[in-house]
């Protein structure tokens, strides 16, 4: 057959994407040929916003970066502007940091998982059941801090409210109930056989690749790198923990999937040492009402898509004079045309799916 | 050959595996309520529209100080034999408001709170980004029209 080059656009929007997505495609019949991602329909100019805005005020727009683990970043911009200004949140607040931000790992976890199978063919069953495990985790939230999404919670120097009578007693019924459902799941999706036939081999990342593009988070583990900033470089109080990190071998969509999978068991055991270890104290630092940050700080935190980074520059100001977010979206998108070569379009949605971006991080 | 039956085999017997779970879960109760014929109930902390008790108010302008949209804005008057500030004018923007609840949060006096409002809808443009926080219904135009057979 005569080779046919022919260009088309998917997207800008997709269902597939947590947000706006623009890949130019060059097929042949139904092979990709090669595939550009073309980011920016989601740009918000949250960096430049940040200039405007006091620490305690660009809290709120972190929640908008990546909304899928609003909790993430919430912590890891709380952590950088501690760091800058020299402050360290008290060990109940430490604690209550690390039981929200794995709560909201496994959330962001269950979506992803659900809708990447849903991109293989299983329409809706997986991700119902996955949204219905993951409202638990957001009417925790909606008890802790008042809202479902956008959540605001973590403040510089702690966190903005104590647990609630009654909220520890449902988040322990939750990782009984999430034990459960994940071994569901593994007979579900694990186990299906056209699952593991549609995911396995499908966009392989090798390690060299992964690391020279800056792919982080699951996606670097699942090619086989045991890379996590909890164990590697911990913060908070991450290192009294005892959990494993779970690493793939081939670095298939398939394994991108597992690692996730596994990943939400180990949080749920985080969450039960933190919960039954939690100190009593306050929940806040005693902090100045106005925050004048001075020097610069980079500080990193493993979110669930990979590694979050806040750089933070500030002049002596109330304002800071400069902010850069390091979102791990846009490193793990970066890679998506090397991995779609000579597969089908088909497979490229199960590898789009496997990466498990956002858009919002991706354009800030 | 023998590998094509094994995986037949193999893939209806995980068709049935995945059939099982489905069933299981065909016997539970739903976990969805009947909106808008049912209405969830908002926890203690949820974060509505911005109200305000006139009454407690001591015009300190801390909230619109403290707001990352500028979704505030209050006119504070001196009484000149007094010298005592009190409440002029106090405007809100419910289309600007992002419901971080900082405003709640630095209130002196607790006389700003974010009400239990949900359903922000509203029928023509406008209706959100005036809103004089000094009446007492100012949120009246965004009750939804009544459904039929809606329990209460």
């Amino acid at each position: 057959m005569e080779l046919q080059e022919l260009i088309i656009n998917m997207g800008p929007q997709h269902p597939s994407t947590h947000g706006v997505l623009y890949l130019q495609l060059k097929l042949n019949g139904e092979v990709v040929l090669d595939c550009q991602p073309h980011i920016g329909y989601l740009h918000r100019s949250i960096e430049k916003i940040a200039e405007n805005r006091s620490l305690t005020q660009f809290i709120a727009f972190t929640d908008r970066l990546d909304y899928m683990a609003s909790m993430n970043n919430n912590l890891g911009f709380c952590l950088a502007a501690e760091k800058l200004l020299g402050i360290t949140a008290p060990p109940r607040a430490q604690y209550i940091r690390v039981i929200v931000a794995e709560l909201n790992r496994i959330a962001s976890h269950l979506l992803a998982i659900s809708t990447f199978a849903q991109d293989l063919g299983a329409y809706a069953t997986p991700l119902f059941y996955a949204l219905r495990d993951r409202e638990k985790i957001l009417q925790i939230f909606d008890q802790l801090c008042g809202q479902r999404l956008t959540y605001n919670y973590l403040r510089v120097g702690g966190v903005s409210g104590d647990i609630p009578v009654g909220v520890d007693l449902l988040i322990k019924d939750f990782i009984s109930y999430e034990r459960r459902m994940l071994a569901e799941y593994q007979d579900l999706l694990t186990g299906n056989i056209i699952f593991c036939v549609r995911s396995k081999k499908i966009g392989i990342l090798p390690k060299e690749l992964a690391i020279n593009y800056g792919v982080t988070g699951t996606s670097l583990r699942a090619s086989g790198v045991k890379w996590d900033l909890r164990k590697d470089e911990p913060y908070l109080a991450y290192d009294k923990f005892d959990f494993n990190i779970p690493t793939g071998q081939n670095g298939d969509s398939f394994d991108r999937y597992y690692v996730r999978m596994v990943e939400m068991e180990e949080s749920l055991k985080i969450i039960e040492q933190a919960l039954g270890a939690l100190p009593e104290g306050d929940p806040v630092a005693k902090v100045n009402k106005v925050f004048r940050p001075t020097g610069e700080t980079y500080m990193r935190t493993e979110n669930p898509r990979g590694e979050l980074g806040f750089y933070i520059v500030g002049d002596g100001n109330p304002f800071p004079y400069r902010l850069k977010v390091r979102s791990p979206s846009f490193s793990n998108l970066s890679v998506i045309s090397h991995l779609v070569k000579g597969l089908n379009i088909s497979d490229l949605v199960c590898v789009l799916g496997s990466l498990d971006i956002v858009m919002g991080e991706i354009d800030r | 050959m023998l590998s094509k039956i094994n995986d037949i085999v193999a893939g209806f017997i995980s068709i049935l595996k995945g059939l099982a779970v489905t069933g299981k879960n065909m016997l539970k109760k739903p976990v969805t309520i009947q909106y808008p014929f049912e209405k969830p109930v908002m926890t203690e902390k949820f974060r509505g529209l911005v109200d305000l008790y006139p009454e407690k108010c001591i015009a300190c302008s801390q909230c619109v100080k403290i707001c990352p949209t500028a979704a505030l804005d209050l006119t504070a008057t001196t009484n000149p034999e007094t010298k005592k500030r009190f409440l002029g004018a106090f405007s809100y923007n419910g289309e600007l408001c992002c419901f971080c609840g900082l405003c709640q949060e630095v209130c002196p006096t607790a006389a700003m709170y974010l009400n239990k409002c949900y359903e922000v809808a509203y029928y023509k443009h406008g209706d959100l980004t005036k809103i004089d926080l000094l009446k007492a219904d100012k949120y009246q135009h965004l009750t939804p029209p009544k459904v039929k057979g809606l329990k209460k």
